[in-house]
C-alpha cells in the first residue's frame, strides 16, 4: 500500500483501537489520561498526514474511496486542535468530578470508547471521498455523540439527548435523499460505484442534471444543516450542548457542527458547476446563513444559562461562516479562517464555563457574578473568549467577520451586508448585557477556589493569545493554507 | 414482475394507513415489522428474472433486520413501561388517516410535476416513497409516545429506501450495508434511550419533557 | 327491459329474506346450535302482515308513510341493479347516482320516522346512523367511481359488464380495494357486526334496530322486507364485482349470482360470529380507512391522468 494509503488507514484504525483500549481501562483518571494522550497521539499522525497533504498534494487510499485534500486537510486539522484541547482539558474537568465520586468507573469508560468512537466517525467523514460513506459516517457520529450527552444520567440531559438523536437522525436521513438525488443526477450511462466519488462527480460536474442536482442540493442544505443547527433546524442545539459535560460541548460547538457543515460545503462546487456558475447554491447558503444569525441574536438576548448563551453563539458563528461561503470571493477565504477562529474560541469559552460551573454550582449567569475577581484565570478565559466571540477587535473572529462583510459589500450584496450587520449589533448588545455583571458585578456568594494549575493556565492563555495574534498578523503558511482550501471552493484571496 | 411490485407498494401504502390509525403500541410495532418485511421484498420483485445472490442477500437481511429485530428491540426497551397505547396524541386518529390521504394525493401530484422515475421498474415507486416520508414524518410531529416516534423514523428510512429504488440505479454494496447498519445502530440507541426515559421519568411521553425551554 | 331483467328482479323480490335465513343458521353453526328455519323471515313476515298495527299518539303521518316509502325505494334501487351479467330494468347513464340516492331516501325516511315518534332512544339511533352513513357514502361513491372509470360506463349495467378479465390484470390492486371498501360500507348500511348488532336487546346499543322499535304489524312487515332487499342490492354489488373476474355468460352467470349472494350470506354469518362489536367511538375510523382504500385505489386507477 502506498504511504498516502497507510496514514490514511492509520487515522481511522488508531482512535478505532483507542476505543477497545478505553474499556480496558483500570481507571476513571486511567481513561481520562488516556482520552488525552490518545487523542494526542492520533493528532501527531493527523500533523503528518496534513504536512504530506501542503506538500506534496491530495492523498488517496482504498481506491479513491478515499481522499484527503486541502479542503478536508484543513478542517482535519482545526478538528484535531480542538479534540487535542479538549482531551487535556477533560482532565481537570473530570478530576473534580472524579474527587466528588460522580464519576465512577464504567461511566468514565463508557465515556472514553464513545470519546474515540465520535473521533473515528469525525474523521472518516473528513476523509471520505465517497458521499455515501460521509453519510455513514455523520450518522454515526450522531448515534455516538447522543450518548456522550446524557453521560450523567438527569432530567434534563435525557430530554436534551432525544431531541438531539431524533432531530438530527430526521435531518441525516434527509441528507440521504439528497445524496440519492445528486447520485441519480449523473449521466446514464456512468459507471455505478463512480456515481457518488466526489471526485469523479466534480470531473462531469458539467454534465450533470441541474434539475436533479438542485433538489438533491436543497435536501442536502436542510438534512445536513440540521445537523449543522441553522434555523429554522437548530433547536436541538441549545439543549444538547448545554446539557452536555464541557468537554464534549467543546468538540460539540468546536468541530461536529462544522464536519456537518463540512459535507454541504463539498457538494457546493459540483451544484455551482452544473448549474452554469450562477451562484444559485450560494444564495441558499446565504438565506439560511442570516436566518440562522438573526435568530441567534434573538435568543442570545434573552438568555440566563451561560452553557445555552454560547450554544447560541455557535448557531451565529456556523450562519456567519455559510453567509462567508455563500458570498464568495474572499468571503469563502475569510469564511474558512473563521472556521477556525471560532472552534479555538468556542472550545476556550466551554473550557471555562465548565469549570465556572463546577466550582459555583451552577451555570445560571445572575448567580455567576464578580468571576474575574475569585478566579482570575478561568474567569479571564471566559469573559475573554465571550469578548471575541461577539466580534470585539482586535481578536481574529473581528478580522474574520470584518473580512466576510468586505467581501459581501464588494459584490454588491448590500442586503445581505445589512442583515448581517443588524445581526451582529444584536449579538453583541445583548451578550455583553450579560457578559458585563458575569465579569464586574458583585459577587453573589464567597467560593472557595484553589488556584488553577499550569496546565489548565496554559490551557485558557494559549488559544486566547493565539486569536489575539492572529487578528493582527496572519502567518504566511496559514495564508497559503486557507487560500489552497477556499480554491476548492472557488473562491480565495 | 409490475404486477408484483405494484402489489407491494400498495401494501406498503395500506401499512401506512394502518399505522396512521393505529393507537396501541403493540400494533403499531407489529405493522412496521410488516412494513419493513414489504421493503425487504421490493429488490427481489423489482429485479424480476436476473436475480443475483447479492440481492437475495440484502433483501434477507433487510426482512431479517426490520421484520424482527426492530420489533424485539422496541419491545425490549417497553418491557418495564406502563403504557401499551397512546391516547392523547397531537393529531387524532381519524385527522390522521384524512392527512394520510390528503399526503398521497400530493405525492402523486409532485412525483408527476417531477418526472424522476425516467428508469423506474413501476409508476408507483416515486410516490409511494413521498407519501411514506410525508407519513413518517407525521408521525413523528403528531404523535407524544417517543416509540410511535422512532417508528415514524423508520417510516421515513423506508419511505427513503423506496426512493433511492427508483432514482438511483445502483447503489454500491458497501454503501447499502453501510446505511442498513446505521438504521440498525440508530434504533438500538434510541431502544436504549427510551429505556433509559421510562425508568428516569417513569413514562415515555415526549411533550412532557419540557424542562429546557428557551 | 327484457324477461331475463325481469326475471332477475323477481329472483331478488323473492330470495332476499332468505339471505336472513342463511346468516342466522350460519351464526347457530358457530354457536353449536341448530338454530331458526332457513325460511323463518318468510314466516316472520307472514304473521306480521295477519296482525294488525298500533300507533303512537305522538306520530304523524310520516310515522305512517315512512314504511311503504322506504319500501319503493329500496324496489327503485332493485330495479337499477344488473344482476349476474343481465342488464337492469331501469339502466341509463348516471343512474348511479340514482341508485344511491334511492338507498339515501330510505335512509331519510327512517330517520325521519324515528325522529317523529319524539322518543329519545330512536333520537339517538337516528343520529348515529346519519352520522355513520354519512361517512360511508364517499366510500361508496369513489368506489363506484373507480368501477365507472374501469368499466367505461356512468351506468351499473354497462360498468359491470365492461369490467372483464383483461381490467383485473391491468388494475388487479384497486379492484381488490374497492371490493373491500364496498364490503365494510356494506357491513355498516345494513348494520351488522361490527358496526352494530342486530341481536341486541339493549337500547342504548342499537343503531338500526332502535330505529324500528315502534313499528308493528304491516308497517314491521314492510320493514323488514325493505331491510332484506337492501341487504340483496348492496351485496349484488360486491357479488356481480367479483363475478367479473370470470367470463361466465348466460345462464351459468345467473346461477353463479345466486350461489354468490348465499355465500356473500354465509361469509356476513362468519364476521358475525367471530368479531365482537366495535366500540362506537372507533367506526368513523373504520369508515374513513375504508374510504382511504376507495380514494388509493382512485388514485391508483386515475394515475394516468394525474
Amino acid at each position: 500500500m502506498s504511504s498516502s494509503g497507510i496514514v490514511i488507514a492509520l487515522l481511522i484504525l488508531a482512535p478505532a483501537l483507542l476505543v477497545g483500549a478505553a474499556f480496558l481501562a483500570s481507571s476513571s483518571r486511567a481513561v481520562i489520561r488516556l482520552c488525552a494522550w490518545g487523542t494526542a497521539a492520533v493528532a501527531a499522525v493527523a500533523a503528518y498526514a496534513l504536512w504530506m497533504v501542503f506538500t506534496t498534494g491530495p492523498l488517496f487510499a482504498a481506491g479513491t474511496w478515499l481522499m484527503l485534500d486541502a479542503l478536508s486537510a484543513y478542517h482535519l486539522g482545526v478538528m484535531m486542535l480542538v479534540f487535542l484541547l479538549s482531551g487535556f482539558y477533560s482532565v481537570s474537568y473530570f478530576r473534580r468530578e472524579i474527587e466528588e465520586n460522580i464519576f465512577p468507573r464504567k461511566m468514565a469508560r463508557r465515556y472514553g470508547g464513545l470519546w474515540f468512537g465520535s473521533l473515528t466517525a469525525m474523521i472518516t467523514v473528513l476523509v471520505s471521498n465517497n458521499l455515501g460513506v460521509m453519510w455513514v459516517g455523520i450518522e454515526a457520529t450522531t448515534l455516538l455523540t447522543a450518548f456522550l450527552i446524557c453521560i450523567h444520567v438527569t432530567p434534563g440531559s435525557l430530554e436534551a439527548m432525544w431531541k438531539y438523536l431524533l432531530m438530527c437522525s430526521v435531518g441525516v436521513a434527509v441528507a440521504f435523499t439528497g445524496t440519492l438525488l445528486i447520485a441519480a443526477s449523473t449521466a446514464a450511462g456512468s459507471q455505478l460505484t463512480h456515481a457518488l466519488l466526489w471526485t469523479h462527480l466534480l470531473q462531469g460536474a458539467a454534465g450533470l442534471n441541474p434539475f436533479l442536482i438542485k433538489a438533491g442540493f436543497i435536501f442536502l442544505v436542510i438534512g445536513y444543516g440540521t445537523k449543522v443547527g441553522l434555523a429554522p433546524m437548530h433547536s436541538w442545539l441549545p439543549d444538547a450542548h448545554s446539557q452536555a459535560p464541557a468537554p464534549v460541548s467543546a468538540i460539540f460547538s468546536g468541530f461536529l457542527l462544522n464536519t456537518a457543515l463540512y459535507c454541504i460545503l463539498r457538494c457546493l462546487p459540483l451544484v455551482e458547476a452544473a448549474t452554469g456558475n450562477t451562484g444559485w447554491g450560494r444564495e441558499i447558503l446565504v438565506v439560511f446563513g442570516l436566518l440562522s444569525i438573526l435568530v441567534a441574536a434573538i435568543f442570545i438576548v434573552a438568555q440566563h444559562d451561560i452553557k445555552r448563551l454560547l450554544a447560541y453563539h455557535s448557531v451565529e458563528h456556523l450562519g456567519i461562516i455559510a453567509v462567508g461561503v455563500g458570498i464568495g470571493g474572499i468571503g469563502v477565504w475569510a469564511a474558512l479562517f473563521h472556521v477556525f477562529n471560532h472552534s479555538v474560541c468556542k472550545a476556550l469559552s466551554f473550557f471555562c464555563a465548565g469549570t465556572l460551573g463546577q466550582v459555583c454550582g451552577t451555570h445560571d449567569m445572575r448567580r455567576m457574578t464578580g468571576i474575574l475577581r475569585s478566579s482570575p484565570v478561568w474567569g479571564g478565559g471566559l469573559i475573554g473568549s465571550l469578548l471575541a466571540l461577539i466580534g470585539t477587535a482586535p481578536f481574529a473572529l473581528f478580522m474574520s467577520e470584518f473580512l466576510i462583510l468586505k467581501a459581501a459589500l464588494d459584490g454588491k450584496a448590500y442586503a445581505t451586508a445589512v442583515l448581517f450587520l443588524t445581526g451582529l449589533a444584536i449579538v453583541f448588545v445583548g451578550a455583553l448585557r450579560h457578559v458585563i455583571p458575569v465579569a464586574w458585578g458583585p459577587e453573589t456568594s464567597p467560593r472557595v477556589y484553589g488556584r488553577a494549575s499550569a496546565t489548565e493556565t496554559a490551557l485558557v492563555c494559549v488559544p486566547l493569545v493565539a486569536l489575539l495574534v492572529l487578528g493582527l498578523w496572519l502567518p504566511a503558511i496559514l495564508i497559503d493554507v486557507l487560500n489552497r482550501a477556499a480554491g476548492l471552493l472557488g473562491g480565495g484571496l | 414482475m409490475t404486477g408484483l411490485l405494484d402489489a407491494i407498494l400498495v401494501m406498503l401504502i395500506l401499512t401506512s394507513f394502518l399505522l396512521l390509525g393505529s393507537s396501541r403500541l403493540g400494533a403499531c410495532i407489529r405493522i412496521g415489522a410488516l412494513q419493513g418485511i414489504m421493503v425487504g421484498l421490493i429488490p427481489v420483485a423489482a429485479s424480476g428474472a436476473d436475480i443475483t445472490a447479492r440481492i437475495l442477500a440484502i433483501g434477507a437481511a433487510i426482512i431479517g433486520l426490520k421484520g424482527f429485530v426492530f420489533p424485539r428491540l422496541l419491545t425490549w426497551a417497553l418491557r418495564d413501561s406502563d403504557t401499551s397505547s397512546e391516547l392523547k396524541p397531537f393529531v387524532g386518529y381519524t385527522a390522521s388517516l384524512l392527512a394520510g390521504i390528503a399526503s398521497l394525493v400530493a405525492s402523486f401530484w409532485l412525483a408527476s410535476k417531477l418526472d424522476l422515475a425516467a428508469g423506474a421498474s413501476s409508476q408507483l415507486v416515486v410516490p409511494v416513497a413521498f407519501s411514506m416520508m410525508m407519513t413518517g414524518l407525521f408521525l413523528i410531529v403528531a404523535r407524544r409516545l417517543a416509540v410511535n416516534q422512532v417508528i415514524g423514523y423508520l417510516v421515513i428510512e423506508n419511505g427513503i429506501y423506496v426512493f433511492g429504488l427508483a432514482v438511483a440505479r445502483d447503489v454500491p454494496v458497501l454503501v447499502e450495508l453501510g446505511v442498513l447498519m446505521d438504521v440498525f445502530v440508530a434504533v438500538f440507541v434510541m431502544g436504549i434511550a427510551i429505556y433509559r426515559i421510562n425508568r428516569e421519568f417513569d413514562h415515555i411521553d415526549s411533550d412532557q419533557l419540557t424542562t429546557l425551554r428557551g | 327491459m327484457s324477461a331475463s331483467s325481469i326475471v332477475s328482479v323477481m329472483l331478488g323480490l323473492i330470495l332476499a329474506p332468505l339471505l336472513f335465513g342463511v346468516i342466522n343458521r350460519t351464526k347457530a353453526w358457530f354457536a353449536g346450535r341448530r338454530g331458526q328455519p332457513l325460511l323463518q323471515t318468510y314466516h316472520d313476515l307472514m304473521k306480521l302482515l295477519r296482525k294488525g298495527a298500533v300507533y303512537s299518539r305522538t306520530t304523524t303521518l310520516v310515522f305512517r308513510l315512512a314504511p311503504a316509502v322506504e319500501l319503493a325505494a329500496i324496489l327503485l334501487a332493485l330495479a337499477i341493479l344488473p344482476a349476474g351479467g343481465v342488464p337492469a330494468v331501469l339502466a341509463f347513464s348516471g343512474d348511479i347516482v340514482l341508485f344511491i340516492y334511492a338507498l339515501g331516501l330510505m335512509r331519510f325516511f327512517t330517520v325521519a320516522a324515528a325522529l317523529d315518534t319524539g322518543s329519545s332512544f330512536e333520537g339517538m339511533g337516528a343520529s348515529r346512523e346519519v352520522y355513520f352513513s354519512a361517512l360511508a357514502e364517499p366510500a361508496a361513491f369513489i368506489g363506484l367511481a373507480v368501477l365507472v372509470r374501469l368499466g367505461g360506463g356512468a351506468s351499473l349495467s354497462v360498468m359491470f359488464s365492461g369490467i372483464g378479465k383483461a381490467a383485473w390484470l391491468a388494475a388487479g390492486p384497486a379492484l381488490a380495494l374497492v371490493a373491500v371498501a364496498l364490503l365494510i360500507v356494506f357491513l355498516a348500511e345494513n348494520a351488522r357486526i361490527p358496526v352494530d348488532d342486530p341481536n341486541t336487546h339493549l337500547e342504548l346499543t342499537m343503531i338500526h334496530e332502535v330505529m324500528i322499535l315502534d313499528f308493528s304489524g304491516p308497517d314491521l312487515a314492510l320493514i323488514l322486507y325493505a331491510t332484506s332487499l337492501k341487504l340483496w342490492v348492496l351485496g349484488a354489488l360486491i357479488v356481480n364485482l367479483v363475478l367479473t373476474l370470470t367470463d361466465w355468460t348466460g345462464m351459468s352467470r345467473m346461477a353463479a349470482f345466486m350461489a354468490g349472494m348465499m355465500i356473500l350470506a354465509v361469509l356476513v354469518g362468519i364476521i358475525e360470529s367471530v368479531m365482537a362489536r366495535m366500540r362506537l367511538l372507533k367506526v368513523p375510523q373504520l369508515l374513513i380507512g375504508a374510504g382511504a382504500l376507495s380514494a388509493l385505489a382512485l388514485i391508483l386507477v386515475m394515475r394516468s391522468a394525474l
